[in-house]
C-alpha cells in the first residue's frame, strides 16, 4: 500500500495537463492537413507529368505537328499515316516476334531453373547470384557485349572456324531475316535470371504443409509440381508475365546498343520508331501517335493486372 | 534381393543429383561467359586480339585498353576524352536523384499507409498505374516542359526527370512495406502524444532500414542504367555513361578496338555490379517487391 | 481522473454503419467491460473514445469537457492493444518514457516514473531489453507500464490478455483487478473471455451489431438478461431456450414441457415474470443448465421444482460436473449434474427443473417478459 501511495503521489505531481484542453467544436489540427500537404507534390507530379502529359501526347497525335509542336488538328491522319508506314508495321511485327519468344522462353527457363534450384542445392546462393547478375547491368552494356560475341567476323563464328569447325555459321546479327532473334538471345540472357528469382520466391512462399499432404497422398515429385505447386503459383506467373511484357514493349536500349535497329530496319521496334520519328526525323505527329498506340498496348495488358491487384487489396 | 534394390535406388538418386548439378553449373557458365570474355578481353592488346582467339588468356596483361576507355578515346566531338566525363555526369545525376526519389517515396508511403484520407487509396491506384508507364507516352511533352523550365540538356533536368518518374516506384516500395507494419503502433504513438513528424522520425524511420536499402539500390540501378532519358534529355555536357558508352562503341571512325569497348562496358557496369555483389539480397527483394505480393 | 459520457455515438465507414448510436454513462473510477461477437464494433468504439477515429455523430465527454473532436493526445487517455504495439526499435525504458518525453517532462522526473512503474509491474530487470527479447507476458506488462506511466484519466484495454496462455491470463487478470483497486482509474476493457468479464467488471456492456443490448452489473446481466441475445451470450455453457405454451390464471401460471411422451406443468414464479398476457400463447423459456440438476432430496420439495424424466443423448464431463444433453419439447437442452449421477447415453434419468431463476422471452420481440 505504501508503494502505491508513493507512486500515486509522484505521478500526481507530474500530472499531465492534457485533459484541461477543451475542444468543443470541430477543429482540424495540424495532423489533419499535414499528410495532405506532404503528399501534394506527388499528387501534382502524377496529375501533370503522368496523366497530363499522356493527354498532351494524345492531343499532339491529332495535330499536324512536324519539327515543332503545333495545334492544327487533323483528326486521325497521323494514325492513318502510321499504319500505312511499312517501317511501323515492321516494328510491330518485330515486337510481336520478340515479345512472344522473349516472354515465353524467359518464363520456361525461369520456371525450370527455379524448380531445379529448389531441390536443396548446396551452392544455391552462389548459383542464384550468377544467374541474376545480368539484371544489374545496363541493357547498353549487354548489347555491347553480345554485339561483339555474335559478330561473325570476330565472335563465335570465327572462334568455331578457328578451332576447326569451318562449316559453322552464326551470322544472324547481320542477316535481316534473323537479326531479331539475336535481340531475343541477348534479352533472355539478361532477364531470365530475374524471372527465376520471382518464381523461386513464389515456390518458397507456398505453404509446405500442402506439399507434405500431397506427398502423403502418394504423389510423385513430378506430380507434386505439376498438380499442386505450379497451379497454386498462378498469381506469380501473372506478375512475371506483366513485368516481362512491360520490358518487351519498352525495349529500346538493348536494341539500340545491339543492332541500332538494323541491319536496315530489320530490328526496328515501336520504341525506336517513336524515338526516331519524334527526335531525329522531326515528325512529332507520327511520333506521338505511335506513343499513344504503345500506351494502349501496355494498358491492355495492365488493366486485368491492376484490377486483380486492387481487388486483392480490398480483401 | 532387397539389398540390390536399395542400392539401385541409391545409385539412381546419386546419378540424378549429379546430372542436376551438371546442368546447373553449365547454365551458370553460360551466364558467366560474357562477363569472363569482357574482363579477359579488356586486358589484351589489340594485336593479340587480331591474331588470337575469341577466348584466350591474355599473353601480356595490359591496362592500355582501360586507360584508353577511361580518358583517351575520342567520343563524339567533345574535348575531354574518354568515358570519364560521362561517368562523372552519371554520378552527379544519380546521387541527388536517388536520395530525392527515396525521400519522397518514404513520405508518400507513410502517408498512404498511416494517414489515409478520403481519396488517398484512389490516388495510390493511379500512382501504381504510373509504375508501368511506357515513357514514350510522355517524352514529347516532357522535353517541351524541360525546355520551358530552362533545364533541358542539363544534369538538373535529368535529376528532375528521374525523380518525377521514379517516385511512383519508390512510393510503391514503401507503401507495401509499411502496410505490413502493425497499425496499432501508430495508434499507440498518437495516444502518447506524438504528431505526424515525430511518429515518422522516431517510430517509422528506424523500422525502415531494409526498405530504404531496397529503394536506394533499385533507384541507383535504374537511374545509372537508364539510356532513354539520357539520350533524349541531355546534351553532350550532361550525357550519362550509358550514352557515352553507346557513342563510343558505335563511333565509326578508325579501327574497332574491342578491348577498349569491353573496358568501357565494364567501367559503365562496375557501379551497379558492385552494388549487386555487396547487397544482392536487397537487389533481389527490390526486383520482386513489385511483382510478388505477400 | 474523470468519468466518461458517451452520448448517441455513431460511426460509419462510407455507407457501412458500424456504431448505431451508443449511449454509455461511466462514472469516475468504474471498470466497464465491453463484450459482444466479433465485428460488432467494440474496437471501433474504443478508437472513437481515444480519438483515433472521428465519430460521425454524437458526443464524447470526459468529466464535463466535450472531447468529441479533441486530438488523441489531448484526451489524456491511454490504451493497451491486443498486439501490445510496443515500439520495436526502442528498449523497454524508452517505450515507457516515450509519451512523457513527448510531453516535455524533465528527464529526471521521467526516470523516476519509469522506475516506479517498472517496480509496480516487476519489470525492473527488463528495462534495457528490446521488445523482441521479451516473452508474451512480459510484453503485456510493458504495454501496461507504458500506459500507466502517463497516469491518464481513462484506460482503454482492447483484448489485452487474449494473446497469453491460460495460466498467465488468470495471473494478469488478478493483477489488473488489483491495479484498478489501487489507482481507481476509469477503465473500459474489451474481452471475449466470459470469466474475465464477470470477475473484472463493475458493469458490463453487451454489444451487438453496433448497438448496446444491455448495460448492467455482472449479476444483473446474468440473472436478468434484457433479451435472448444477452441471455445466450453471457454464461458458459449457454442458457437453454425452449418454446413453451403458457397455462394457468390469476397470478398462478405454468408452462408446459414434454419429454419422452409425458407432459409436465412447470410453475412460473410470480417474481420472475408476469405471464398474464401470454396465457394460451407460446413464449420462450430461458433456463440455465445449472438449474437443471440430478435429483437432490433437499431440493425436490421446493415450490418451483419439478422432476422430469429425460433421455440422455450425450454426456460431456467437465470435471466438477457433467453436462447431460437431452431433448425437451423436441429442442436440445443441457443439464448440469453430478458426475456420479449422470446416466449413460440412451438411458433415462430424472432431472430436477428448478424454475426459481427461469426467465421468459416474448417469442416475437425476443425481449424479456
Ligand atoms: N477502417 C475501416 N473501414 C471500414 N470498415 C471498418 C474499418 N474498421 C473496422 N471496420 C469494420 O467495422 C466492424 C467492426 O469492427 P471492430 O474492429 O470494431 O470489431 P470488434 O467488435 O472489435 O471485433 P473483434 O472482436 O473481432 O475485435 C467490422 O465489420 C469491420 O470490418
Ligand atoms: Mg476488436
Amino acid at each position: 500500500m505504501t508503494t502505491h501511495n508513493a507512486q500515486a503521489s509522484v505521478l500526481n505531481e507530474n500530472k499531465l495537463d492534457g485533459n484541461r484542453m477543451s475542444t468543443s467544436k470541430r477543429s482540424k489540427g495540424i495532423d489533419y492537413w499535414l499528410p495532405k500537404l506532404v503528399l501534394s507534390p506527388t499528387v501534382a507530379i502524377t496529375i501533370v507529368f503522368i496523366y497530363g502529359f499522356i493527354l498532351w501526347t494524345t492531343i499532339l497525335s491529332f495535330t499536324k505537328s512536324r519539327i515543332l509542336p503545333q495545334y492544327e488538328f487533323v483528326g486521325f491522319e497521323q494514325y492513318v499515316k502510321l499504319f500505312l508506314n511499312d517501317r511501323w508495321m515492321g516494328a510491330l511485327a518485330n515486337l510481336a516476334i520478340f515479345g512472344i519468344l522473349f516472354i515465353g522462353i524467359c518464363m520456361v527457363v525461369g520456371l525450370v531453373f527455379a524448380i531445379l534450384l529448389d531441390q536443396n542445392i548446396r551452392a544455391e546462393g552462389a548459383l542464384r547470384t550468377i544467374y541474376l547478375y545480368p539484371m544489374a547491368l545496363s541493357f547498353i552494356v549487354t548489347g555491347t557485349v553480345w554485339k561483339w560475341i555474335m559478330n561473325p567476323t570476330v565472335g563465335i563464328e570465327k572462334f568455331m572456324h578457328d578451332i576447326g569447325f569451318s562449316g559453322f555459321s552464326f551470322d544472324w546479327i547481320v542477316d535481316p531475316d534473323m537479326a531479331i532473334y539475336t535481340v531475343v538471345i541477348a534479352g533472355i540472357w539478361q532477364s531470365s535470371g530475374f524471372v527465376m528469382a520471382i518464381f523461386l520466391a513464389g515456390l518458397r512462399g507456398i505453404d509446405t504443409s500442402i506439399i507434405k499432404a500431397a506427398q502423403l497422398d502418394g504423389a510423385s515429385l513430378f506430380a507434386v509440381y505439376t498438380r499442386v505447386i505450379i497451379p497454386s503459383m498462378r498469381p506469380v506467373f501473372f506478375s512475371a508475365f506483366i513485368m516481362l511484357a512491360h520490358i518487351a514493349i519498352k525495349s529500346f536500349d538493348l536494341i539500340m546498343a545491339l543492332t541500332g535497329g538494323g541491319p536496315g530496319n530489320a530490328t526496328d521496334v515501336p520504341a525506336i520508331f517513336m524515338y526516331q520519328f519524334s527526335f531525329t526525323r522531326g515528325q512529332l505527329g507520327i511520333g506521338a501517335s505511335s506513343a499513344v498506340i504503345m500506351l494502349m498496348g501496355v494498358t491492355a495488358i495492365l488493366i486485368p493486372y491492376l484490377y486483380s491487384e486492387l481487388r486483392g487489396e480490398k480483401q | 534381393m532387397s539389398q540390390t534394390k536399395v542400392n539401385d535406388a541409391r545409385y539412381k538418386a546419386i546419378t540424378g543429383r549429379a546430372i542436376l548439378y551438371a546442368v546447373l553449373v553449365i547454365v551458370a557458365l553460360y551466364y558467366l561467359a560474357p562477363l569472363f570474355l569482357m574482363i579477359v578481353t579488356s586486358f589484351r592488346s589489340m594485336e593479340e586480339i587480331r591474331v588470337g582467339q575469341l577466348i584466350e588468356w591474355p599473353k601480356t596483361f595490359t591496362f592500355d585498353a582501360w586507360a584508353a576507355a577511361w580518358n583517351q578515346v575520342q567520343i563524339g566531338a567533345r574535348e575531354d576524352l574518354g568515358l570519364k566525363p560521362y561517368f562523372m555526369n552519371s554520378i552527379r545525376m544519380v546521387i541527388p536523384s536517388v536520395l530525392l526519389s527515396t525521400a519522397f517515396g518514404a513520405l508518400n508511403g507513410y502517408v498512404l499507409s498511416f494517414w489515409k484520407f478520403r481519396g488517398s487509396e484512389l490516388f495510390f491506384a493511379f500512382l501504381l498505374a504510373g509504375c508501368f508507364l511506357p515513357f514514350q507516352a510522355i517524352l514529347l511533352p516532357h522535353s517541351i516542359v524541360l525546355g520551358k523550365m530552362g533545364i533541358s540538356g542539363s544534369t538538373l533536368g535529368l535529376v528532375f526527370t528521374h525523380v518525377v518518374y521514379g517516385v511512383a516506384f519508390t512510393t510503391l516500395f514503401f507503401r507495401n512495406y509499411y502496410v505490413n507494419l502493425p497499425g496499432e503502433l501508430i495508434k499507440a504513438a498518437k495516444l502518447d502524444g506524438a504528431g505526424f513528424w515525430m511518429i515518422f522520425y522516431r517510430i517509422i524511420l528506424p523500422l525502415s532500414t531494409p526498405i530504404l536499402v531496397v529503394s536506394i539500390i533499385w533507384q541507383f540501378t535504374q537511374i545509372w542504367n537508364d539510356f532513354l532519358f539520357g539520350v533524349v534529355f541531355s546534351d553532350p555536357n550532361s550525357q550519362p555513361v550509358t550514352v557515352g558508352l553507346n557513342n563510343m562503341v558505335n563511333s565509326t571512325t578508325g579501327e574497332k578496338r574491342y578491348n577498349v569497348d569491353m573496358a568501357g562496358a565494364i567501367i559503365a557496369a562496375l557501379p551497379t555490379v558492385l552494388v549487386y555483389v555487396v547487397a544482392g539480397k536487397y537487389f533481389v527483394r527490390g526486383l520482386t517487391a513489385g511483382s510478388v505480393k505477400g | 481522473m474523470s468519468g466518461l459520457s458517451i452520448q448517441n455515438v455513431k460511426k460509419s465507414f462510407g455507407q457501412t454503419h458500424i456504431l448505431k448510436g451508443i449511449d454509455l454513462e461511466i462514472p469516475d473510477g468504474e471498470f466497464v467491460i465491453l463484450v459482444g461477437p466479433s465485428g460488432c464494433g467494440k474496437s471501433t468504439l474504443l478508437n472513437c473514445i481515444a480519438g483515433l477515429e472521428e465519430v460521425t455523430e454524437g458526443r464524447i465527454l470526459m468529466g464535463d469537457i466535450d472531447m468529441t473532436y479533441a486530438a488523441p493526445k489531448d484526451r489524456d487517455i491511454a490504451m493497451v492493444f491486443q498486439s501490445y504495439a510496443l515500439y520495436p526499435n526502442m528498449n523497454v525504458r524508452k517505450n515507457i518514457a516515450f509519451g512523457l518525453e513527448i510531453r516535455k517532462m524533465p528527464k529526471q522526473e521521467i526516470e523516476e516514473i519509469v522506475d516506479r512503474v517498472a517496480k509496480l509491474l516487476q519489470i525492473e530487470n527488463l528495462l534495457d531489453r528490446k521488445p523482441s527479447q521479451l516473452s508474451g507476458g512480459q510484453r503485456q506488462r510493458v504495454a501496461m507500464g507504458r500506459s500507466l506511466a502517463r497516469q491518464p484519466s481513462v484506460f482503454l484495454f482492447d483484448e489485452p490478455l487474449s494473446n497469453l496462455d491460460a495460466k498467465l491470463r488468470v495471473e494478469m487478470r488478478t493483477e489488473i483487478k488489483k491495479l484498478h483497486q489501487r489507482l481507481g482509474t476509469t477503465i473500459v476493457y474489451v474481452t471475449h473471455d466470459q470469466i474475465e468479464a464477470m470477475t473484472l467488471a463493475d458493469r458490463i456492456a453487451i454489444m451487438r451489431g453496433g448497438e448496446v443490448q444491455q448495460f448492467g452489473t455482472p449479476q444483473e446481466v446474468y440473472d436478468e438478461p434484457a433479451n435472448i441475445f444477452v441471455a445466450g451470450f453471457m454464461g458458459s455453457p449457454s442458457m437453454n431456450f425452449l418454446r413453451v405454451e403458457v397455462g394457468g390464471a390469476d397470478g398462478q401460471y405454468h408452462v408446459l414441457v414434454a419429454s419422452e411422451g409425458h407432459t409436465y406443468k412447470l410453475p412460473s414464479p410470480p417474481t420472475q415474470a408476469d405471464l398474464s398476457a401470454y396465457v394460451g400463447k407460446q413464449v420462450i423459456l430461458g433456463i440455465r443448465p445449472e438449474q437443471l440438476t440430478h435429483v437432490m432430496p433437499h431440493l425436490e420439495s421446493g415450490p418451483f421444482v419439478t422432476k422430469v424424466a429425460v433421455k440422455v443423448e450425450v454426456t460431456e464431463p467437465t470435471g466438477a460436473d457433467t453436462l447431460v444433453l437431452t431433448r425437451i419439447n423436441d429442442e436440445e437442452c443441457e443439464c448440469r449434474v453430478h458426475p456420479a449421477e449422470a446416466g449413460k447415453p440412451g438411458e433415462m434419468m430424472d432431472i430436477l427443473f428448478n424454475m426459481e431463476k427461469a426467465v421468459f422471452f416474448d417469442s416475437e420481440t425476443e425481449a424479456r417478459i
